[in-house]
């Protein structure tokens, strides 16, 4: 047995590869709670009474916002899929 | 003129020594094999060098005494302090760590040999240290005919060792025939003078083999059969000392002015503390009976002492400088100072890159990153002068507006001289270290650093394009008609934010802000083109500017378009994720075109 195979045999009964996997889930999972926290911030200050130009802004990065989020989940759900 | 009669001589003399001694011939065998094990082990550690040794570095250096820690355990570990400065100087010079943590590195790493001591007089010198070495060598020499890294880098080190072994032996072996033929004990000198002699040949000895280590355990095989006195050994290793701060110096007249610094702190705490150990040679004598005492080392056995004393004279100098060490880096600052960055004709200089942060993968890296950043500031300064916008007014929290009203000059800067100095030179440097660089580096290193080539090109086209757009951007933001004015006031207004939020995305650590400073630039990038939302369409229509104006209008607004684009794709590459080990998490939740198109379809 070559030595690469023997590391991929290895890798492959220590479950090594699932490592990587696991650190991308957590750092998506970790974006997700700071971008929702961000979400509900701005939609809060979008509740009061703000001027038509600022309302405009808040609008636009709340959109943003919730398209990362949206990102951030499909990513989670491709990696949960994975799994399977 | 020394140095070409200098090889010739030692040569001839070894020459003349083995002619007339078969024992001599055998102990400098020994230091020989010796030396080539310390070069084996150093090229073994090397193949490991790349990550581990980092990781460890960057979070073991903040505070002096971790600095310290870390010097003595690599030291311990390699049994090479020369490694260890070598890798210093490549940090320093790649800017991961400052000069008091590198001396902090330097300090322990003086430690650090003293473990080699207590090998040899422990271990080395007790057991038949040959019958070790045998099958390291087999094993190691099988090893390194391997194709993979990390097995070649074992066999290295493992070749090493057993080199180290069997130089000890030889050493140890040809003293004891020696001792039967000749006997040099008869040349020990007592006293004051003694002290100064044997100063000067352990000085000369860590010279001629650029290892004070070697040297050391030389005196320690010496010193096991007797053919030196104990007080002469302490003298010589005190010289040793002293020695390797020469072969320090010599080595850092190549190197660059961080490698001289730290030579230079290297230097001055050896030779200051030789010079206290030798005013207060009986005290540490004395110190040294008391402890050899506690730990029940027999008076008459010198080659434990001889350890205990290089142990003691180390930590003692290195408590006796550690308060002094800011004193100190800030003495070789000013003293050594670092040559001006700008040449006669004041063309600006790279800051980061050098031979020595070549040694590893790793801090060339950083190294091309930081002077990336270099090249961004730069740009920023020259993007900024082009727009007659002050930077610093830029990057403070002064309403934009009011950022447009404050000019840089009265006269328009010349982009070209301005590039000429601050990036063409900088740029070509960058691309050809990348390019040397990259030898060293994984298939993954190389994918991140041709990213990182990219974000140098943005940065470049970013300035080029403002050159084009800077001659209109005067013309018509003074102009009388309105409308114009207002559109290249807007394209003004637009870089200017987008300089500023990619300054906060470049210095903030909040992940999500950088993520979204970055998409929103990239949404008001489409947002704001006025040939794809029609505006120039309704300002041609309505007759509102002239043909002339219009033209002019489009390619500036594609100029615009273009620098934008650029330095949002540059701050995407460089500042939005810890780019070095991260998953491409950030690439993928960052909004897409299609996102983008939605985005702007719902506004």
């Amino acid at each position: 047995m070559g030595v690469k195979k023997f590391i991929k045999t290895v890798t492959k009964f220590l479950k090594l590869g699932e490592f990587k996997d696991e650190g991308k889930k957590k750092s998506v999972k970790e974006l997700l709670k700071k971008l929702n926290k961000r979400k509900r911030v701005i939609k809060k200050r979008l509740e009061s009474d703000l001027e038509k130009k600022e309302k405009k802004e808040l609008r636009e990065e709340f959109e943003i916002v919730s398209v990362e989020i949206k990102n951030g989940k499909a990513i989670l759900f491709k990696l949960y899929e994975k799994k399977k | 003129m020394l140095k070409k009669i200098l090889l010739p001589t030692i040569l001839l003399l070894l020459a003349y020594g083995f002619w007339i001694s078969p024992n001599f011939k055998e102990i400098a065998a020994g230091v020989a094999i010796f030396l080539f094990g310390m070069l084996a082990l150093e090229e073994g550690f090397r193949a490991f060098s790349g990550g581990v040794l980092e990781k460890v570095l960057q979070k073991s250096t903040d505070k002096l005494y971790k600095s310290i820690g870390f010097g003595f355990a690599a030291t311990a570990i390699m049994q090479s302090s020369s490694l260890v400065s070598v890798l210093t100087i490549s940090f320093l010079g790649a800017g991961l760590i400052g000069l008091t943590q590198g001396v902090g590195i330097i300090l322990g790493a003086n430690i650090g040999t003293t473990t080699g001591a207590w090998l040899m007089a422990g271990f080395g010198l007790k057991v038949n240290i040959a019958a070790y070495a045998m099958p390291m060598l087999v094993f190691g020499v099988i090893l390194i005919f391997q194709k993979a890294k990390s097995l070649k880098g074992i066999g290295y080190v493992l070749a090493g060792l057993g080199f180290l072994f069997l130089g000890i032996h030889y050493m140890k072996e040809g003293f004891e025939a020696f001792k039967e033929t000749v006997d040099i004990s008869s040349f020990a000198v007592s006293g004051f003078k003694g002290l100064m002699i044997f100063i000067g040949v352990g000085l000369l000895a860590t010279i001629v083999m650029q290892s004070s280590h070697a040297t050391i355990v030389l005196i320690l095989a010496a010193l096991s059969v007797g053919q030196i006195s104990y007080e002469n050994a302490l003298a010589l290793t005190i010289g040793a000392n002293i020695g390797t701060t020469v072969t320090a110096v010599i080595g850092s007249l190549s190197s660059n002015i961080d490698g001289k610094r730290l030579a230079g702190a290297h230097f001055i705490f050896n030779v200051l503390t030789a010079f206290v150990a030798v005013v207060i040679i009986h005290q540490i004598m004395y110190a040294v009976d008391v402890i050899s005492d506690f730990f029940g080392i027999a008076p008459d056995n010198h080659t434990l002492k001889l350890a205990v004393f290089d142990s003691l004279f180390k930590v003692m100098g290195v408590l006796m400088f550690m308060p002094f060490v800011d004193k100190l880096v800030n003495f070789l600052n000013r003293t050594l100072k670092s040559k001006v960055s700008e040449d006669a004709s004041g063309i600006e200089s790279v800051r980061y890159l050098n031979d020595s942060v070549l040694e590893l993968p790793s801090t060339s890296m950083i190294a091309i990153v930081n002077e990336t950043k270099h090249l961004y500031e730069n740009s920023v300064e020259i993007i900024a002068h082009g727009l007659n916008i002050k930077r610093s007014n830029i990057f403070s929290s002064m309403p934009l507006e009011d950022v447009l009203k404050e000019n840089y000059s009265q006269d328009i800067v010349d982009i070209d001289a301005f590039y000429n100095k601050k990036i063409k030179g900088i740029y070509g440097k960058i691309i050809d270290f990348a390019a040397r660089a990259q030898s060293n580096m994984s298939p993954s290193d190389i994918e991140v650093l041709y990213k990182i080539k990219l974000a140098n090109r943005d940065l470049v086209e970013a300035v080029k394009d403002t050159k084009h757009l800077q001659k209109n951007l005067v013309k018509y933001t003074n102009s009388t008609n309105t409308h114009i004015q207002g559109e290249y006031e807007a394209i003004k207004m637009g870089l200017a934010e987008l300089l500023r939020d990619i300054n906060i995305v470049a210095n903030s650590k909040a992940v999500d802000e950088k993520l979204l400073l970055l998409s929103k630039a990239k949404v008001h990038l489409e947002k704001y083109d006025i040939i794809a939302n029609g505006t120039l369409d309704n300002l041609i229509r309505s007759a509102l500017i002239t043909n002339e104006m219009a033209t002019s209008l489009m390619n500036d607004s594609t100029y615009a378009y273009d620098i934008s684009s650029n330095l949002i794709s540059m701050a995407q590459s460089m500042f939005s994720a810890v780019r070095f080990g991260d998953d491409g998490v950030h690439d993928e939740i960052s909004l897409s075109e299609k996102d983008i198109r939605d985005i702007l379809n719902k506004g």
